[in-house]
């Protein structure tokens, strides 16, 4: 098993897709943090809600992790390389495993990029502006490591959709529309259903203030299940397919 | 150091459990959908032995090597290498290498890290009971001697996009020599090569098998291996043709001589009064099967008959091949 992941990290280091999507997660977590910081007025920065907004922009890093789980694996499917992987490695589950963990270890990687990021710009936004941070200790912790499980967890998920759908173009597109459209959809329409969606989950782990969400451990244990149906369905489905 | 026992057990005589048959198709059938890919297919091939697997586009051939490799899963019968399904066996990729497409590479990954990855996925590597370092250590090692054997270390840092076929050819090889494998499976590994990677491509199965490790190569051309293999298995729509030595399937060569003689006719006779088949193809133009050109003119000469024209018929081994796979009307 430690082979298998010495494999794939090395993978995940040795083309240039997962930079890519460091770059994009930097850029647009700098982006909404400065565009949501500055556009603020003073007495919208002095709110507490607010300031949660401006330091949840980390969770956007989610998205990204998610990608660089789809990616591991479908590329895999995309440019052939499964072949010499199964052939090395037949016992499928040990790859989908091992593909889990270092995807977990990069979105690890990310969230805390991402957090630091946000504490970092989003307070030096505070000072300047000279509001008086009002997030207790609670709030900041969970939106910590709130964020940084979050994000360990879409990438997590994301190899498991990847795995389901196998086509890449297909797993990216459906990953798109579901944070993009049909989630916000679910959760602004109908939010006795949207609590449970995926990304209201997310949100609630990382004590966001809105009501009609679950508690932060009912978000967190419900992300985690996300996460495993994905990864297991996925795995199941691996181990069965013909690789042609 | 006292670890370098290794190489002197490797040269051991084989013993426990070392069953001379290396690959075993056992009435071994695919079924895709309404598609019958593999119909019924059973050969066996020993230790040391150089196999064409050949077929027309469409036979079978890609899949039967795929479920050797655990990588399809048969509808029904098995398919066996060093007597065991290849999932079960310890250590898979350093029994067994296979090279399956072309291009199975990241285009944006070097030749290099795409060996390393599979290297260090090879599992029981330890380099001084190592951790990850003694992983990595044992992993570039073995990446290095590959690299060096398919002459490929001056690209190796290169992205295999910018790749020639012949490179990603040979870099294939390497990723399927990483665990020194004693058996090597080829799929339609001369497709797109140039004259001299085939060359190369030949050069290189030869000296493999001259080790005494077991080669499983398939091609849809009969030249492409003819100058390689022992024996051959051939099969048409997932069915077995023939299994059979190379030199079996040249026995099928009894082409026919053609003879043109003014007196076809008469010749015709004196051969049928021998029992030789005869036929006449024009006014004075023999086939005569079944029977070498010495021993027609001989005939030809006791008879008074002038021959004009004396030729073995031009037939290959291709010839049998196509005959052997073409589609017989129904």
């Amino acid at each position: 098993m430690t082979d298998q992941l010495l494999s794939e990290l090395r993978k995940m280091r040795s083309t240039r897709t997962n930079l890519g999507l460091l770059g994009g997660m930097v850029a647009l977590v700098v982006v909404f943090l400065l565009t949501i910081g500055l556009t603020g007025t003073s007495s919208d920065l002095a709110d507490h809600d607010h300031q949660h907004r401006v330091f949840s922009v980390a969770t956007q890093a989610a998205l990204f992790a998610a990608l660089i789980g789809v990616m591991a694996i479908t590329s895999e499917f995309r440019h052939g390389t499964i072949r010499p992987t199964f052939v090395v490695t037949p016992h499928r589950g040990r790859v989908v495993a091992a593909k889990v963990i270092s995807s977990l270890l990069m979105g690890l990687l990310f969230g805390a990029l991402a957090v630091g990021l946000a504490f970092g710009i989003g307070y030096a936004v505070f000072a300047a502006r000279g509001a008086h941070l009002v997030l207790d200790r609670n709030d900041v912790l969970l939106l910590v490591l709130g964020t940084i499980a979050v994000t360990a967890l879409w990438s997590a998920l994301g190899v498991g959709l990847g795995a389901v759908v196998k086509n890449q173009v297909f797993a990216v597109i459906a990953l798109l529309v579901w944070t993009g459209l049909v989630n916000p959809i679910l959760d602004g329409a109908l939010p006795g259903v949207g609590r449970y969606t995926p990304i209201a989950a997310s949100a609630s782990l990382t004590a966001d203030p809105a009501s009609y969400l679950l508690s932060p451990l009912g978000g967190g244990l419900l992300l985690i299940a996300y996460a495993a149906v994905f990864v297991a369905a996925g795995g199941m489905l691996v181990a069965r397919r013909d690789v042609t | 150091m006292t670890t370098t026992s290794v190489a002197v057990e490797e040269s051991a005589p084989r013993l426990a459990g070392d069953e001379p048959v290396v690959v075993r198709a056992d009435r071994l059938t695919k079924r895709f959908g309404d598609v019958l890919a593999v119909d019924d297919l059973s050969f066996a091939l020993e230790r040391g032995t150089v196999t064409g697997f050949l077929g027309p586009n469409g036979a079978g051939k890609t899949t039967t090597l795929r479920m050797l490799l655990h990588l399809v899963a048969p509808t029904t019968g098995q398919a066996l290498v060093f007597g065991g399904r290849y999932q079960d066996l310890e250590r898979p990729a350093s029994r067994v290498g296979a090279v399956l497409e072309a291009a199975d590479f990241h285009p944006g990954r070097s030749g290099r890290d795409h060996l390393f990855a599979l290297a260090l996925a090879l599992a029981g590597d330890r380099e001084g009971g190592g951790w990850f370092l003694g992983r990595e250590r044992a992993a570039a090692k073995r990446v290095d001697r590959v690299l060096d054997l398919v002459e490929l270390t001056a690209a190796a840092h290169r992205r295999v996009g910018g790749y020639s076929l012949g490179m990603r050819q040979r870099l294939g090889l390497a990723g399927a020599l990483l665990g020194d494998p004693e058996l090597l499976i080829l799929d339609e590994p001369a497709n797109g090569l140039d004259p001299e990677g085939v060359r190369w491509l030949r050069n290189f199965m030869r000296s493999f098998a001259a080790d005494g490790k077991t080669v499983l190569v398939s091609s849809h051309v009969l030249a492409e291996v003819q100058q390689t293999v022992d024996q051959v298995v051939i099969i048409n729509k997932g069915r077995l043709v023939a299994f059979e030595p190379l030199a079996g399937l040249t026995a099928h060569l009894g082409g026919g001589v053609r003879v043109r003689a003014p007196g076809a006719h008469r010749l015709q006779q004196e051969l049928e009064r021998e029992g030789i088949r005869a036929t006449l193809l024009d006014g004075d133009e023999l086939l005569v099967e079944g029977e070498s050109s010495a021993r027609i003119g001989e005939l030809a000469f006791a008879a008074g008959i002038p021959l004009h024209e004396l030729v073995p018929r031009a037939s290959s081994l291709e010839d049998v091949f196509l005959e052997l796979t073409t589609e017989e009307p129904s």
